[in-house]
């Protein structure tokens, strides 16, 4: 089970690097709201550097992107684009030259501290998951300058995690939470503004130890930004679209989504938060889509691949959902 | 793959694992129509013949070969498909833009390569040639049975073609098919293009729209700002690739919208028409209603237009993903109308483990 939620990491990034080789990702808005710059350079080079370690995980990742459909580009566009604005939203509220923090839980092959750090100084950036990711990772973050240089220099000789002054990657069983919590106190301040990222984490979490999770990471930080991305099952009778993505995942890849009929609406995901919250905010990737893209972003996006599935994806979209919780 | 010269990852075009064509090379295919690559390359209609193709016992014992064949879901060889492709020319090429059909007819909307789905709607609507049937396209692509599924559909036309009409849909087209898998399933299942050319070739000859007892117009999208009359689509050029805009682009593309008037398309060809002009489209063309599909809709069918439109889709579980029933509409002598709606067969026979996981957001 470790190994499939592990998996989903060539996955996610595979996704993005078929975003970024049909021009969906970088968008102007990343570039230009959050800054983002060398945005498919540093991707690509990230890909050569996996391409060195794992000639499978990178031919999987080739696989996928040869047969990228314009659904799959579409939602990795706006997950991606839609976290991307929530950190750099909450970043911009930060008074100058505070520090604050970040957490990603569940990072996978995630670059995005390479183009927050390089904009924010104070930063300091947390990146956790399984050991066999954080420790491909780590070789690759370490091969290449254009990641040293923004990281910072690593302070130990161990390969299989990174250390600097700003730059923690390390590996974490994120279901034993003890564990968790003995890293971010050697690594992080309770009294600094910190986000806490889960994109595609706590869907793969049982029940109980996701929401203890949730609880001890509000617990500890005291006042924080949680922005989770997931999907949710559906809630109306007809719909049978979760327990349809539950069995083909276990069919095919060994893969439990344990609590994706629990929480399967937005209302419900978002409960989750809300004991500790002093606001939670949470719109399916559809609503998402149909507010916040322009019609000259829409356009673009149509101009890129023929979209002949608009009704499938406003299905998928519908069930995957972007929370953002205060505390 | 297209990327950027300047980004670091040249050697990626030559260890593709997948000979997907990239939109370029499709473009090329698409428009070098005097290329060995371009339309009409693989020679299935070279050699038309001038009045629809006659069956007699030879053909007749060999199509009912093919068809017992393919209804275990096995593909015929690539030999065979090409004489099935050039025996089909012969039958389709005499259909009209406008093909008339007659009562009683099934009418049922996209299949997508859901090949097992589709043994289940003959079930569902009973065998062909015992009942008639109307397919208003989107045989292939999305679905991992698009040869097995447009084979046998093309196989069941050849052999009784006034019981069965196959229109066109806006996936049988070269480019379409290039992104959406039939190309890929092609090349996967005979280790090159032959067979996608011979198809895609063949599809430029399917009929675009029908006409159910001169009452039901039946096409695959919708209706086209440029076309006012039945009469004008009879005077299209259809035998061609799908056009990028045009008439018998939008009559592939278009979809029924809440707003009234003209809109544009989010899918990036086509319409959205309104309420008014499909009022007006049935009204000046003695029509009764427009059936189409194209557009999934999750009880296998859904009226638009108060009752003027009406969409059909006949995958359920679409892409082994979206939960939709599926849908078929029986049209009798007297002009009633009854839907018999199904759920995904459970695929008998079917090895799981060779299947491809639908995507997700993982």
């Amino acid at each position: 089970m470790d190994r499939a939620v592990q998996q989903t990491d060539y996955d996610a990034f595979s996704c993005k690097i078929s975003a970024i080789a049909k021009k969906y990702l970088p968008c102007q808005k990343q570039v230009e709201y959050c800054g983002m710059e060398d945005y498919a350079a540093l991707h690509m080079a990230y890909g050569q550097g996996l391409k060195a370690l794992s000639r499978r995980a990178y031919g999987k990742i080739q696989k996928a992107v040869n047969s990228g459909l314009p659904l799959m580009n579409y939602g990795t566009y706006l997950r991606t684009l839609a976290v991307d604005v929530e950190i750099m939203s909450f970043l911009k509220q930060v008074p100058k030259n505070s520090k604050v923090q970040i957490v990603n839980l569940g990072c996978g092959s995630d670059l995005r501290m390479i183009h927050f750090m390089s904009q924010y100084p104070q930063l300091t950036w947390v990146d956790l998951d399984y050991s066999e990711s954080v420790s491909v990772k780590a070789k690759i973050l370490k091969s290449n300058d254009c990641f040293l240089k923004t990281l910072g220099p690593p302070q130990n000789t161990d390969d299989a995690e990174y250390v600097s002054d700003r730059y923690l990657l390390r590996s974490c069983n994120l279901n034993i939470v003890e564990n968790l919590l003995d890293i971010l106190k050697e690594f992080t301040y309770p009294d600094v503004q910190t986000l806490v990222l889960t994109e595609c984490v706590l869907c793969y979490v049982k029940l109980p130890q996701s929401q203890r999770l949730i609880h001890e990471m509000m617990s500890f930080y005291q006042t924080g930004t949680w922005v989770s991305y997931d999907p949710i099952g559906g809630e109306k009778k007809a719909d049978k679209f979760g327990s349809i993505m539950q069995a083909n995942l276990r069919e095919a890849r060994q893969l439990e989504l344990p609590t994706l009929m629990v929480f399967n609406s937005p209302a419900k995901y978002s409960q989750r938060f809300e004991d500790n919250s002093k606001s939670t905010e949470i719109r399916t990737m559809w609503q998402y889509y149909v507010q916040e893209i322009t019609d000259v972003e829409k356009n673009r996006l149509k101009s890129l691949q023929f979209l002949d599935e608009i009704e499938e994806v406003e299905i998928v979209l519908s069930h995957y959902v972007l929370l953002k919780a205060i505390w | 793959m297209e990327i950027d010269n300047d980004v670091a990852m040249q050697d990626v075009t030559e260890e593709r694992l997948d000979p997907t064509l990239d939109e370029d090379a499709s473009a090329e295919l698409h428009d070098g129509a005097n290329s060995s690559e371009g339309p009409g390359a693989s020679g299935i209609a070279d050699h038309k013949a001038s009045k629809p193709l006659q069956l007699d016992a030879g053909n007749i014992g060999q199509l009912d070969q093919w068809i017992e064949h393919l209804g275990k879901c096995q593909v015929l060889s690539e030999e065979d498909v090409a004489r099935l492709c050039k025996m089909a020319v012969d039958v389709l090429q005499f259909e009209e833009n406008v093909q008339p059909v007659n009562v009683p007819v099934t009418i049922c909307g996209d299949v997508h390569g859901q090949f097992h789905d589709l043994m289940e709607l003959f079930k569902i609507g009973g065998p062909c040639p015992d009942t008639n049937y109307l397919f208003m396209g989107d045989y292939v692509d999305r679905g991992y049975y698009s040869v097995e599924t447009v084979s046998y559909l093309v196989a069941m036309k050849v052999r009784y073609p006034k019981r069965i009409t196959i229109l066109r849909g806006n996936h049988e087209s070269r480019q379409i098919t290039q992104v959406y898998g039939f190309y890929d399933e092609c090349l996967r299942k005979y280790g090159s293009a032959n067979v996608w050319k011979m198809f895609t070739d063949l599809f430029d000859y399917f009929p675009i729209t029908a006409l159910v007892d001169n009452k039901v117009f039946c096409l695959h999208g919708g209706l086209s700002p440029m076309i006012e009359t039945v009469d004008q689509v009879r005077e299209l050029n259809r035998i061609q690739e799908v056009p990028h805009e045009g008439p018998m682009c939008d009559l592939l593309w278009s979809d029924p919208d809440d707003r009234g008037g003209w809109g544009i398309s989010p899918r990036g060809a086509g319409f959205t028409f309104g309420q008014d002009i499909s009022e007006q489209f049935n009204h000046t063309n003695d029509l009764s209603l427009i059936a189409r599909a194209h557009q999934l809709v999750m009880e296998g069918y859904a009226w638009s237009h108060q009752q003027n439109v009406v969409t059909i889709f006949s995958a359920p579980n679409y892409c082994y993903r979206c939960g939709n029933q599926a849908a078929i509409m029986e049209f009798d002598e007297n002009h009633n109308r009854q839907f018999l709606q199904y759920d995904p067969s459970m695929r008998p026979g079917e090895p799981t483990v060779s299947r491809k996981t639908p995507d997700y957001f993982l």
